[in-house]
């Protein structure tokens, strides 16, 4: 369904916003494009790799984020234009170079995408990223639907050469993960030859003197922003309330107004081209309205600098009653959605907002409360459930009231039922080893509890290597388990160092996890996740282990990629003869605790049954039940 | 209604895996063929990992409406899983709203753990019916498996919103979608299903 | 609330206050709890109102009358020393046993007999693994017997090998401290609530004479900072009055004072009131200055079948046990209950008694206790 490439100025497309943003930047003539997977970033580096080989463009799946802003700032550098796309999150990663990389400059258009997670729907925060532009004095963007998707990065990179500085373009996740039309525009002229005019360096050098470059620039980009299409203003000459909004809260203020009727009540200014602030139209729109509401997510950003700003202008604008975020009066944290604006709007315009008859609704979620919950968790003979097995065992075997420092990924879900509620704390890539080696260096300070941590293999290479290196340097004892499944299996399983693939398709050297864990002067020893016994022998005695580094793979393939490939390894079934169902002293452990999708507890029957349709036939339940009643037969002699 | 009719909520929904996207895009792109405005909005959360799913499907003539459809503003709730339907009507149901239901139930963990109750699928066509103004159903998930191919449940659940005249539309509009994106043998079935859905639904 | 009769109970009343004595009967019976180390381990939580864990423990609950009623139908029970058909002393006859067997023997004897003449088929033992520690063991052979001979005098799971032998049908023996028997007759109680019936394929119980069993964890601590990694070819209890545990190393053969190493008896111990295992088929202990002697007080028929099977494969030689032998060992088995009532006492737990003294056999042995402290 892609149009990403396609040469057709004026067709009308159905893209998803994250091709939309992909198309905007196939239509500046990108030549870089660089990303590392996080939702909900992963579709636009994915939909550029698919289109990419035959256009002459680099697409890459970097390691982390920092290193795939690198990649974009290279291509700049030689007069290209180039690409950096990640979630939030991964905007930390790559701070540290972006905001030097500010002070620098840069040559060719620069644009870096980054996507937030209000809500947190895909994420363990909700940050927003607008905080970074105005730490690093850069100029941000942040499209409201699916056709400024487009539009904002096609005319994003413009603007970076123009001002010959990276820009942020800013996506929410209703908007990179919503579909809509877009009218497809010009696709850009052959880019230039690159070349790196050694003249010309790129250096931050004397400080504060490029800091001033800098603030000049920013200025520019603001004067720039005054005559963006980006920013409108909408609705009647003076109305009750003007509100200030920014994103995908554009539609849901529009959408607000629209269900109370008060159309005419309310102005609207709309922010695109959202910092620098376009003073003068922003403040032109102040001067419309006493009340003025923010409406955005997820921090009160607009809010803040526009009080600011309405602070500077005091005397001239008289006073204003400004509501948001900040004041109260939308909640602080969480998403923004129609029913919440109009909530909003409501109260300051003094009508009510009742969207359904109070009887029904409440008729309507009594019945929507017998819908049991669909709790997320390890799919149907994923290797985590396993090994989150053993290493529960395991640390209940050592005694020492352990416990699992956590990581991102797949494996983050061991918080919760599937991983047997074993992983105790989760912050940024790569905090487990960090987290979980200073806890090991802790023990000289009195902590007598084992810690141990788990990553996975695409984490490895992201931000666990220095994690590793400063265990083996500063000493204290790391165990490192590395749920290796060969696959960046929580973002969709994009390819990564230790695959053997690069985002295009083509081969690359496949880096072994366990030699440069040895390089990094590790004890390594490999498992396999779904010998439990033999996973939990392997931890009980590394656990035991004195002062080092030690590393445990948990070598096995993510079961969705395999069972993509091929079919069970196992026909499974239950012996009736053998499963006792309830008169079991077993409580119930495969189903109750185990808790594979693959297996369920058939009431009627009393008894264990194996879920025809989910189970994929991995044959680790054989080893949880005491009765030996869970069948595994080879599958092939199965059929 | 308080809301005038320039416009229509659909709501697609199911659980990870059965094919929710594929539909809502076939649908608005259908929607886009005949000259509406369309935006959908995707719930995936941490997607394929067996949770519930939605996408909200905004179709207008006019407007360009938010990926979010505010409280009990749906029109019609086409689901690929009976609970799931349910739960979509505690939000965005009312008295108006139709549903065209898949009757096969996809059981959640806990539900397949013991420790939730998954109500029997009567009790739910039953609370579904109170709260809507009509609800149709077919077993779209046996469609699928006799084909082979068990996702195409969502396609017969296309069909039998189009042959029931809930969607502007027609097979025409369909198929013509469908050649655009899939290749001709694949199109034959999705075809078939389509047909079979639209054959197969009835009043509930 | 009313306490649940399961995991969380037996947590409570019994591993909580220290009256575990590690005999591994609610081991391995489930997947819930393993044995670790020396350790009893809880896996997972369960939740059942009733579990075997707790019903077969020995700590928790002791109904006497019942037990014995059991065991022994009814018959009376003479307080000193449970009931015995006859006393005898004994010795094995294999040159083999020499240095590898404690004192004479007789178990050996008896469970190799019992094999060879197919009263069983896999006999439960308790073996002394790496480091001293104890771990229940299955054998099938007279071979695999004479593997496990010898006592660490380590507390160690046997009744955790008896839960996972598995279904195969076969016949078993077992061989067991005091409170390992006990959990075996509170099986036979149990019955009901075993889908098995493993109890039914019990053959012979062999109990063994204890006085008290050291806890694996602490002592082993205590031993390697003694010994650090040499390794042990035996450990040997001289009977009084010498007080001294003797370690026999490749490089020497050095005594240890019982008192140094008392502080390492598992508290549960402390309060058992059965010395000679009195609900076993047969019991086995020493003689007090016989060395190279068993004491055998025969219980039951099937202890007595036992004891002929072994004799008349020439297994085992016996002789009359000296009437002031047998004055010994009930003057030793009523001190053990005097103690362990002290301790119960010293706890304030007899009116939440882990055995019932309210019993007729408990009243009994108080009144036989009181009897020799007045």
């Amino acid at each position: 369904m892609t149009a990403i490439n396609q040469d057709a100025p004026g067709r009308t497309a159905l893209l998803m916003g994250n091709e939309a943003i992909a198309r905007g930047a196939v239509e500046a003539g990108v030549s870089v494009c660089a990303g590392y997977p996080g939702n909900p970033s992963s579709e636009i580096i994915a939909t550029l790799a698919q289109a990419g080989p035959d256009l002459g463009r680099h697409v890459e799946w970097s390691v982390n984020e920092k290193v795939a802003l690198e990649t974009a700032m290279a291509a700049s550098f030689t007069g290209l234009r180039g690409l950096a796309v990640m979630k939030q999150n991964g905007l930390n990663v790559a701070a540290d170079a972006l905001m030097t990389l500010a002070m620098t400059g840069c040559r060719g258009g620069l644009v870096v995408v980054v996507c937030d997670d209000p809500g947190a729907i895909s994420s363990n925060n909700e940050e927003d990223t607008r905080a970074f532009a105005k730490i690093g004095d850069l100029p941000l963007l942040e499209p409201a639907h699916i056709q400024e998707a487009k539009d904002i990065t096609r005319w994003a990179f413009e603007l970076s050469e123009k001002l010959a500085l990276p820009v942020l373009v800013r996506s929410t996740t209703r908007v990179s993960h919503a579909r809509g039309a877009v009218v497809l525009g010009e696709l850009a002229q052959e880019p230039p030859q690159p070349w790196f005019d050694a003249s010309a360096p790129f250096i931050s050098v004397p400080p504060t003197a490029a800091h001033q470059a800098l603030k000049d620039k920013l200025k520019r980009a603001g004067e720039i922003f005054e005559q963006s299409p980006f920013n409108y203003y909408q609705g009647p000459k003076n109305p009750e309330l003007l509100v200030v909004t920014s994103g995908v809260d554009l539609l849901y203020t529009q959408e607000a107004a629209l269900l109370l009727q008060a159309e005419e009540r309310i102005g609207i200014c709309k922010l695109g081209a959202t910092w620098p602030l376009p003073e003068k139209f922003v403040l032109d729109c102040l001067r419309r309205s006493d009340r003025i509401l923010f409406v955005e997510e997820v921090d009160a950003f607009l809010e803040d600098n526009v009080m600011a700003l309405a602070a500077r202008h005091g005397a001239a604008l008289g006073p204003k009653e400004f509501l948001g975020r900040g004041s109260g009066a939308l909640p602080r944290v969480g998403e923004t959605n129609p029913d919440l604006a109009a909530t909003a709007l409501a109260k300051i315009l003094g009508t009510e907002y009742s969207p359904r008859d109070p009887e029904y609704a409440a008729q309507a979620r009594e019945a929507a409360a017998l819908a049991p919950e669909r709790q997320i968790g390890f799919c149907a003979g994923c290797p985590h459930r396993a090994s989150y097995w053993s290493i529960k065992n395991a640390l209940a075997l050592d005694g020492r009231k352990g416990f699992v420092v956590g990581d991102i990924g797949c494996y983050s879900m061991g918080f919760g039922p599937s991983g047997f509620f074993q992983l105790k704390t989760l912050h940024a890539m790569g905090s487990g080893p960090g987290v979980a080696g200073a806890m090991g260096r802790l023990a000289a300070l009195g902590l007598d509890q084992p810690a141990l941590t788990v990553i996975g293999d695409s984490t490895f290479f992201h931000a666990a290597l220095p994690a590793l290196a400063n265990a083996s340097y500063n000493g204290g004892k790391l165990l490192t388990l590395i749920l290796d499944n060969s696959a960046t299996a929580m973002t969709g399983f994009q390819p990564h160092p230790g695959t053997g693939l690069t985002a295009m398709g083509k081969d690359a050297q496949v880096l072994d996890i366990e030699a440069v864990c040895r390089a990094l002067g590790a004890h390594v020893e490999v498992a396999d996740p779904f010998d439990l016994e033999d996973s939990c022998q392997a931890l009980t005695r590394l656990l035991k282990r004195e002062n080092g580094l030690h590393v445990l793979i948990m070598r096995r393939e993510c079961a969705l990629k395999r069972s993509k490939r091929e079919g069970p390894s196992y026909k499974m079934s239950i012996d009736p003869e053998r499963c006792l169902g309830q008169e079991c002293g077993c409580n119930r452990l495969c189903t109750r605790i185990f808790k594979c999708p693959g297996l369920s507890w058939d009431k009627d029957a009393g008894r264990a049954r194996i879920e025809e349709t989910i189970c994929i036939g991995c044959g680790v339940c054989t080893q949880i039940c005491p009765g030996s009643a869970i069948i595994a037969e080879p599958a092939k002699e199965a059929a | 209604m308080t809301l005038n009719r320039d416009f229509q909520n659909v709501i697609i929904t199911g659980v990870g895996g059965q094919g929710n996207v594929l539909a809502s895009q076939i649908l608005a792109q259908m929607m886009l063929n005949q000259g509406f405005k369309v935006t959908i909005g995707e719930t995936l959360g941490v997607s394929q990992r067996g949770g519930s799913v939605m996408s909200h499907l905004r179709i207008s003539r006019e407007r360009r409406l938010s990926p979010q459809i505010p409280e009990g503003k749906a029109h019609l709730v086409l689901t690929l899983e009976p609970v799931e339907g349910l739960r979509v009507l505690g939000t965005y149901g009312n008295p108006e709203t139709r549903m065209v239901a898949n009757t096969k139930p996809v059981y959640p963990i806990g539900v397949l753990a013991g420790e939730a109750e998954y109500p029997p699928v009567e009790t739910i066509t039953q609370k579904i019916k109170e709260l809507t103004a009509g609800l149709w159903t077919l077993d779209a998930t046996r469609i699928g498996t006799e084909m082979g191919a068990p996702i195409l449940a969502n396609i017969a659940l296309l069909g039998a919103a189009v042959g029931l005249d809930l969607i502007q539309g027609d097979r025409e509009v369909f198929e013509k979608v469908i050649q655009e994106i899939m290749p001709q043998a694949k199109a034959a079935a999705n075809l078939e299903a389509f047909d079979r859905g639209a054959g197969e639904v009835e009043a509930a | 609330m009313p306490l649940n009769k399961g995991q969380s109970t037996l947590i409570q009343r019994v591993q909580n206050r220290d009256l575990c004595t590690f005999c591994g009967a609610c081991a391995s019976l489930c997947p819930y709890f393993r044995s670790w180390e020396g350790r009893l381990v809880k896996l997972d939580t369960c939740d059942l109102e009733t579990g075997r864990c707790f019903l077969n423990c020995p700590r928790t609950g002791l109904d006497l009358d019942a037990l014995y009623g059991a065991v022994f139908g009814g018959k009376h029970v003479p307080v000193e020393m449970g009931p015995c058909l006859e006393v005898v002393m004994a010795r094995g006859t294999d040159p083999r046993f020499k240095g590898q067997v404690q004192t004479g023997g007789a178990v050996t004897a008896l469970l190799s007999s019992a094999l060879e003449g197919g009263a069983i088929q896999a006999a439960v033992l308790t073996a002394r693994g790496e480091d001293l520690l104890p771990q229940g063991r299955i054998a099938r052979s007279a071979g695999e017997v004479l593997d496990c001979a010898g006592s660490s005098y380590v507390a160690g799971p046997a009744l955790e090998a008896f839960n996972a032998a598995n279904g195969s049908g076969e016949t078993l023996g077992v061989v067991g401290l005091p409170c390992q028997i006990q959990a075996l007759a509170k099986m036979r109680l149990n019955r009901e609530f075993d889908p098995d019936k493993k109890i039914d394929r019990l053959g012979l119980t062999v109990g063994l004479f204890c006085t008290w069993a050291l806890d694996y964890q602490s002592f082993s601590g205590f031993f390697r900072s003694r010994f650090s990694d040499r390794k042990i070819l035996g450990l040997d209890i001289s009977p009084p009055p010498q007080r001294l545990l003797s370690v026999t190393t490749p490089q020497s053969r050095e005594e240890i004072p019982l008192d140094e190493i008392r502080e390492f008896i598992r508290p549960g111990c402390k309060v058992c009131l059965d010395m000679t295992s009195e609900l076993a088929d047969i019991s086995v202990g020493t003689v007090e200055g016989r060395p190279g002697w068993n004491t055998l007080a025969v219980r039951t028929e099937r202890g007595r079948a036992g004891l002929e099977m072994a004799q008349s494969r020439g297994a085992l030689e016996t002789r009359p046990l000296p009437p002031e032998s047998l004055a010994h060992l009930k003057e030793a088995s009523l001190l053990k209950k005097s103690r362990g009532l002290a301790a119960l006492r010293e706890r304030a737990e007899t009116k939440d008694c882990y055995l019932d003294l309210d019993s007729k056999m408990g009243r009994a042995i108080i009144e036989a206790v009181e009897g020799v402290e007045a």
